[in-house]
């Protein structure tokens, strides 16, 4: 019987049986689980390795780009929607640069402007109105996305999960529409790339 | 005796929650990687997708196309074991009893299964005929299982779960792919290409064929349900400006082994059409229609051609804190059945229709806490209209930990086989009436349940998730086989009513777990109490109606391990309770698969099945109980 599986995990007068008494147990259980979970980890410390993995790819994506205008002495990455990403993309590039620049990380609101932005990574399900695409091209912000449709979106690089590893595809008309040079060799490591004139 | 494995491993996975500190911490060093270390990272975590279909507050497993290429199995049915969440038996050479949260059985009515969109659970049969089920296993991109009512969204007959499975975009599986395997019982080969088509688009097509000999049952006698098959298909993906266009079809041709007569002959062909449409701000429109013909030509018992249309549409809306997602679908079967001599289907040819309306909004009622209410009224052919709705809260106070909760009412349609079924199928005519021995059951109504589900999901560390559900559900108007209490000539003609009801409960909990960067283990328990009952005034006169026969437990536990650069060693050990009526008994089982990656374009893979046990039976009583055999099976993949 179920109860008896459940035997080990509760104090014996909970055993009586009946459902009730297991939803009870199951309650317990549930608990002890979340306390075990919080127990185990101070909140928000770790970040999962693909929001890692990703950090690291938006950082190492702003060595293999030419911009159309020169952005000066910083890049500037916007985050949407994806904070964690932006936590540790912000402690990944402390004390980094890409070539003489530095680098600083934006956590931005939805429908908050994007002037001043290189690279725009916009995590999961996080809006991209029309507004925000144009926006981007006309300031030569280069769009990172997360999803399926990233690069039907608009979006100039889409991560996906292949294989249970974190690659990344490109669309050269959307890198054209907002004037960014990439370089062969994010192109050579890209899993896919959707080229012009289709 | 049976009990204490299960303890075992619950308290194990319980002993190393705490703690956890494995390896792989790239933390600081990771942006020192290049493109391509990068690229070649693992990433265990629960991907955005995964993650997005997890929102939806459901136990949810995801089977993925790494899972089934290490495990090496080799057909759907095999695939599924990889789920924790289901119950998988192995009938004979090609019948399988699979199910979720009980009511398992060959006949298993309660499970909807989708391939790529199109529904494969049979409005003839209220069952999903396995034999006839195949895809190309390398162009998979995943499994997702659901445990547990989805009927909001995809309608009746998805009671105690929903299987859908989703092949890559053609874009992702581009050049040739040959792959081969075989053992001493068992052989398949499938040959595929991918290429590009002009306007921005990708195909694939491919051909397959695969051949199983029969089994013997555990008193040595042949079965003879061996069968030989063979598949086409080919699939395209377009992208457009603003959403894609998919275009799928598949033919197949079968003989399945009878005893005593010639082989059972199936055909079918399918094709799919589905158009996306992404529009401003985040909405999209969803259309699919799907053409879908089967033919079963089995001696002794009948020929049946299923001829099916369905077009469906989805509309995804943002307002505000809302996502709003509506639609609505039809569907046309045509039927024609020409009986056997035992028994038959009447009236022999019968059109069915289905049509839906469904709404269901997500609400985000704070940061941490979405609600999600819904409902589907769908009309059939038999009962009218059904009403489908579900309540879900999710609340997840931060991004690596979920508690939600779920409360559907969920429905089993007639199925041709419930209101239809008739023996003999040409009877005399008495006093004006047809003297069946089983009737046509104009009273059988939907079976219904009224499911709670209550589930905790974490991810507490890089290393470490794991999913728990408890649900209860409660069964009404289940079937059962009743004499006619009327007047004659009707008197004690049998007919499929709805008088039993029961009640499941159970536990669901899976985890996956990293000790070390090249290993994983995942672990999957499932501990169940399934109870039927008839009704007063029931005089069922047979289990037919109410073929009850689950374990209360079973778990699986698979380990992966990467050797080296070229080597992948799985294997899983798992575990079925036994089994009552009839009586199985409890079995352990191992399967092991080692893949060496000779080149980058060759694999190379040998596993061991059912390696504990010379023989074993998964399902049926003895003597009768097929078994299957400890074997070793030798596979080579190619890609160029």
């Amino acid at each position: 019987m179920a109860s008896a599986s459940l035997t080990f995990l509760a104090a014996p007068p909970l055993l009586a049986g009946g459902w009730r008494n297991r939803l009870l147990v199951l309650a317990l259980l549930l608990f002890a689980f979340s306390c075990l979970a919080v127990g185990s980890q101070p909140a928000g410390s770790t970040p999962l390795l693909e929001r890692s993995v990703k950090a690291a790819f938006l950082y190492k994506f702003l060595g293999y780009m030419e911009f159309p205008a020169d952005p000066g002495p910083t890049l500037v990455v916007g985050v949407l929607g994806a904070d964690d990403v932006a936590a540790e993309l912000a402690h990944i590039t402390s004390g980094r640069s890409v070539g003489n620049r530095s680098i600083s990380v934006r956590k931005l609101a939805e429908g908050e402007a994007l002037g001043g932005l290189n690279l725009l990574f916009v995590g999961g399900d996080a809006s991209l109105p029309e507004a925000t695409l144009r926006a981007a091209e006309k300031n030569g912000t280069v769009i990172v996305t997360e999803r399926d449709d990233g690069l039907q979106n608009g979006s100039v690089i889409n991560f996906r999960l292949v294989d249970e590893r974190v690659r990344f595809e490109v669309s050269l008309p959307a890198a054209e529409r907002c004037n960014v040079r990439l370089s062969s060799r994010l192109l050579s490591v890209a899993y896919f790339v959707q080229k012009g004139g289709q | 005796m049976t009990r204490k494995p299960t303890s075992l491993l619950l308290l194990a996975m319980l002993s190393i929650a705490p703690g956890v500190r494995a390896a792989g911490g790239a933390d600081g060093d990771i942006a020192d990687l290049t493109l391509e270390q990068l690229n070649e990272i693992v990433v265990t975590s629960v991907s955005r997708q995964e993650e997005r279909l997890s929102n939806a507050a459901a136990s949810l497993f995801v089977i993925s196309a790494t899972d089934i290429r290490r495990s090496g199995a080799r057909s759907l049915p095999e695939a599924l074991r990889l789920a924790p969440n289901l119950e998988v038996a192995r009938v004979d050479a090609r019948n399988y009893a699979i199910s979720a949260r009980g009511f398992n059985s060959p006949f298993a009515n309660k499970l909807l299964v989708l391939i790529d969109g199109r529904s494969v659970y049979s409005p003839f049969f209220s069952a999903v005929f396995w034999d006839a089920q195949s895809v190309v296993m390398e162009d998979i991109e995943r499994i997702e299982v659901i445990s547990g009512p989805g009927s909001t969204i995809w309608g009746v007959n998805a009671v105690n779960g929903v299987i859908n499975v989703i092949t890559r975009n053609a874009k992702d599986s581009q050049g040739t792919l040959l792959s081969v395997a075989a053992s001493s019982g068992e052989g398949d080969a499938s040959l595929r290409f991918g290429g590009r088509l002009s306007n921005n688009g990708y195909y694939r097509a491919y051909a397959q064929a695969m051949a199983a000999e029969d089994t013997d049952t555990a008193a040595g006698v042949n079965t003879f349900t061996g069968m030989q098959r063979r598949q086409a298909g080919f699939r395209a993906d377009w992208g457009l400006e603003q959403g894609s266009i998919a275009l799928s079809g598949d033919a197949y041709q079968a003989n399945l082994g009878q005893i005593g007569t010639r082989d059972i002959r199936l055909s079918g062909a399918n094709l799919v059409a589905r158009y996306l449409r992404q529009l401003a701000n985040d909405n999209a429109l969803r259309l699919q229609l799907v053409l879908d013909h089967t033919e079963r030509n089995q001696p002794g018992a009948y020929v049946d051609r299923l001829d099916t249309v369905e077009l469906e549409g989805q509309h995804d809306v943002r307002v505000g804190m809302h996502k709003l997602s509506w639609g609505g679908g039809y569907r046309h079967s045509r039927d024609d059945n020409t009986p056997g001599p035992g028994f038959g289907f009447w009236p022999y040819e019968r059109s069915l229709h289905w049509a839906n309306l469904f709404a269901q909004d997500e609400v985000a009622l704070s940061d941490s806490l979405r609600a999600t209410g819904g409902v589907k009224v769908e009309h059939n052919t038999y009962t009218g209209a059904e009403w489908l709705p579900t309540l879900r809260l999710a609340w997840s106070p931060n991004a690596t930990h979920t508690v939600w909760s779920a409360l559907s009412r969920t429905v089993r349609a007639p199925a041709r086989s419930d209101r239809d079924f008739v023996a003999p199928p040409k009877p005399v005519m008495l006093g004006g009436v047809p003297r069946f021995s089983i009737g046509t059951s104009p009273e059988f109504d939907s079976e219904v349940a009224n499911v709670l589900e209550l589930g905790y999901r974490a991810q507490p560390a890089q290393h470490w998730s794991y999913s728990l559900t408890a649900w209860y559900a409660d069964y009404d108007k289940l079937r059962t086989l009743e004499p006619n209490t009327t007047v004659a000539p009707y008197r004690g003609i049998l007919e499929f009513r709805n008088r039993s009801e029961g009640r499941t409960r159970g536990l669901e909990l899976w985890a996956r777990w990293q000790p070390m960067l090249r290993w994983r283990l995942n672990a999957g328990l499932v501990v169940q109490d399934v109870d039927t009952h008839l009704k007063p005034g029931s005089k069922d006169v047979s289990t037919a109606g109410l073929v009850i026969n689950d374990p209360h437990s079973y778990w699986q536990l698979r380990s992966s391990h990467e050797i080296g650069e070229h080597m992948q060693f799985d294997w899983t050990l798992r575990y079925n309770g036994s089994m009552p009526k009839p009586h199985v008994p409890s079995y352990h089982e191992l399967d092991a698969n080692l893949v060496w990656k000779a080149s980058p374009n060759v694999d190379v893979a040998l596993a061991g099945q059912n390696l504990l046990h010379a023989r074993h039976g998964e399902w049926g009583g003895y003597p009768g109980r097929n078994v299957f055999e400890r074997r070793a099976v030798l596979k080579l993949t190619m890609r160029y």
